[in-house]
């Protein structure tokens, strides 16, 4: 019998695109700076760090934050680097690296 | 065993009285700290810092915290108070020792943090790295991140420079925790860490920060190389050839799963290569922690030091290359005695109250340092030093006589470091049997712990308890006045901010902006459109007689001219660093506004702006 993806994964996948999109789209300040923030650093550092299945919840965490804010400088350096930036360049990427993270969670899982 | 371990699991049941009134204190702390610190007034007028002026419930806020962590510390016999009760305390010592500036204004202390928001501006204007601006712009990585996160969230920059140390704080904070929990299962010492590294943090570096960012990085690549890609080492036998190649054939990875090993190798290798591309120092300190630690046998991919040297080298060599080919790395340092010329003997100069500051945060750090010293002496007496505490406490020192850092390098020594001192001075705080060992056998021969000892855990009796309280509170009196101790010229006031606003909408693109000296609030907007520069950097020094002719000659000959800002902060800067003589400062003004095409254009209670045309 085949797996089926987890519902944690599917949700992730599709926030990184509804935030995504309301990110671009603008919101009132206190609202755009969470959607922001998640779009940019949370998700994304949450899907990897879903990929490395770390069972210690405080190294979980930890990671989340350290490779979603390392991923987003790699990634805004790089477009700075090849004259390409734009913040809205950036929560595309961003969202974009969460939702094949989770393609690629999704495979482990039905695996 | 189990038993005592599950006895020792504090998240559950009902809450206890003592947590109750722990978590209530905190409150209470929080309330009169942050209502103390909102009574200063701007500017701070004493050569001692904030110390002077912070009325006393301020100081009845920080004791009643420290002493409600060490009872929340001490709990009961089967540990501490619940975890949510820590969190919540440990919370409030961050709001209250890193956030009471922003009680205090609305301002962010410092000039850095404007520059820095400055970058980030140009970056996102630019929209591309020129590396030829300045050294900012060959390690552009944090400054991308800050212009991607100020544009996209929408947030005032102003805001996140003014709360960046709170935030900083809760970062390293979150590393450390993880970190520590690798080295000790001992949550008494993991908690007393993460106080002790609050209180020990003078160093003032968790601005908005290349460092800051690099730092929380460097503590999670530590996390990773401690924690998952860790090796077991076996006893060495000698040190022949043959059996250190014993030794080091026998260590074994901590972690059995290759998968999970190889993911953290590339979570490693990804947080290495953004450290290289954010900041000029901490990719050495990486390499140098990943490599005394490698050699000590306790990192299990063996070849880490050498991939890190590789990326450093790459960047070095590749995007960093215009700016290192006129400055060397390892340049700049004029040699042991120049390092230290610049990092001590240049910084404990000025007005008796300044130099007093300076020499209580020589003293904070010798105090954690000697603690240190005495923990890891006790740790090596009974047989438990941890090398890899100890290597990780004393190799930062490596990065001393290598270079000034611009007179910085003995603050930034003192950083890398702090985490580690800290876990060691925690070794001398608690009770002898606070360790990761097991419960010592009993006389009947059953190791079932005493309810001092429950989980191999001491609990700190009362009078011990007193005492680190006491011990508490003494460090973080030394820590608030070092670190808010250059508070007379760091914390800027409205009417300098208007100043440098009306300084922006004045000059004409292309003109000079002149500054007596740093700090100055400036740089946060038009990056690249004017040359900033200080009249002590143009002259060297107010005083000499040719310095108001130099400047003025300099400001003419500028085509597009130039507007010369004169602030209280500066003003306050040179006296009290003992830069300038009382009167010169006044008498090169006088000097200067009675020149020809020299014109005052703005004016409040702490600033004048003078336009000087070509």
């Amino acid at each position: 019998m085949s797996r089926r993806i987890s519902r944690p994964t599917l949700a992730l996948g599709l926030a990184a695109v509804g935030l995504s999109l309301v990110t671009l789209v603008g919101l009132p300040t206190p609202l755009q700076a969470a959607a922001a923030a998640s779009v940019l650093v949370l998700l994304p550092g949450e899907a990897m760090t879903r990929l490395l299945h770390v069972d210690d919840v405080a190294l979980h965490a930890l990671l989340v934050l350290a490779l979603g804010l390392a991923a987003l400088t790699a990634v805004s350096t790089a477009m700075f680097y090849f004259a390409v930036w734009s913040w809205q360049a950036c929560v595309v990427t961003m969202g974009v690296v969460t939702v094949l993270a989770c393609i690629a969670r999704g495979r482990q899982e039905a695996a | 065993m189990t038993r005592t371990l599950e006895a020792t699991n504090r998240t559950r049941g009902h809450w206890k009285t003592r947590d109750v009134a722990c978590a209530l204190a905190g409150a209470v702390s929080l309330a009169l700290a942050v209502g103390a610190a909102s009574t200063v007034a701007v500017p701070v007028n004493d050569d001692l810092g904030l110390v002077a002026v912070l009325p006393y419930p301020f100081w009845v806020g920080v004791l009643l915290l420290n002493v409600a962590f060490v009872v929340a510390l001490r709990g009961d016999a089967t540990g501490p108070a619940r975890r949510a009760v820590m969190m919540w305390l440990v919370v409030v010592l961050v709001l209250v020792l890193f956030g009471t500036a922003a009680f205090v204004t609305d301002v962010p202390r410092g000039e850095v943090a404007f520059r820095h928001l400055g970058i980030a501006d140009a970056l996102s204007r630019t929209q591309g790295i020129n590396p030829d601006i300045d050294a900012y712009f060959n390690w552009p990585g944090f400054f991308a991140l800050l212009a991607t996160m100020v544009r996209a969230t929408g947030l005032d920059p102003i805001a996140v420079a003014l709360w960046a140390p709170v935030f900083n704080m809760g970062l390293w904070l979150a590393a450390l925790g993880v970190l520590t929990g690798y080295l000790t299962r001992d949550p008494r010492r993991r908690w007393l860490v993460l106080w002790v590294f609050c209180l020990g943090n003078w160093q003032d570096q968790d601005y908005l920060s290349p460092q800051a960012f690099g730092f929380f990085l460097y503590l999670v690549v530590l996390a990773l190389v401690i924690g998952p890609l860790a090796a077991r080492a076996p006893k060495i036998r000698g040190i022949r050839p043959a059996d250190l190649a014993a030794w080091w054939r026998g260590r074994a990875p901590e972690e059995l799963r290759p998968g999970r090993r190889v993911s953290a190798l590339a979570v490693t290798l990804l947080l290495v290569t953004v450290i290289c591309a954010s900041h000029q120092l901490t990719p050495f300190m990486v390499l140098i922690a990943i490599t005394a630690l490698t050699l000590s046998g306790r990192v299990w991919p063996s070849r880490l030091p050498l991939i890190t040297a590789v990326v450093l080298a790459l960047w070095l060599v590749y995007p960093a290359s215009a700016y290192l080919t006129g400055h060397p790395p390892l340049a700049g340092g004029g040699g042991l005695e120049g390092v230290i010329g610049a990092n001590v003997v240049d910084r404990t100069s000025g007005t008796p109250g300044h130099v007093l500051v300076v020499q209580l945060r020589i003293v904070l750090t010798f105090v954690l340092w000697a603690l240190a010293a005495a923990g890891a002496l006790r740790d090596w007496r009974r047989g438990r030093l941890d090398i890899r505490v100890l290597l990780l406490a004393v190799t930062p020192l490596l990065l001393f006589p290598a270079q000034s850092y611009g007179g910085e390098m003995l603050i930034r020594v003192s950083l890398f470091a702090l985490p580690f001192i800290a876990m060691l001075a925690c070794s001398v705080l608690l009770p002898s049997d606070g360790s990761t060992r097991r419960s010592p056998r009993r006389a009947d021969g059953s190791t079932r712990p005493s309810p001092r000892r429950a989980g191999g855990i001491a609990r700190p009796s009362p009078r011990r308890a007193g005492g680190i309280a006491l011990l508490c509170f003494l460090l973080a009196v030394l820590n608030v006045t070092g670190r808010f101790g250059n508070a007379r010229f760091d914390v800027f006031t409205d009417g300098e901010i208007a100043a440098v606003a009306a300084v922006q909408r004045l000059a004409p693109p292309g003109s000079a902006i002149i500054s007596a000296t740093h700090p100055t609030p400036w740089r946060s907007e038009a990056y690249l459109e004017h040359r900033y520069r200080t009249i002590e950097d143009l002259c060297g020094s107010l005083s000499t007689p040719a310095c108001g002719p130099f400047v003025y000659g300099y400001a003419r000959h500028n085509p597009a001219g130039a507007i010369v800002l004169l602030t209280r902060s500066s003003e306050a800067s040179l006296l009290l660093q003992g830069s300038t003589r009382p009167g010169d400062f006044e008498k090169l003004e006088e000097w200067l506004s009675a020149q020809d095409n020299v014109a005052l254009v703005f004016s409040n209670a702490d600033a004048r702006v003078y336009r000087v045309t070509p």
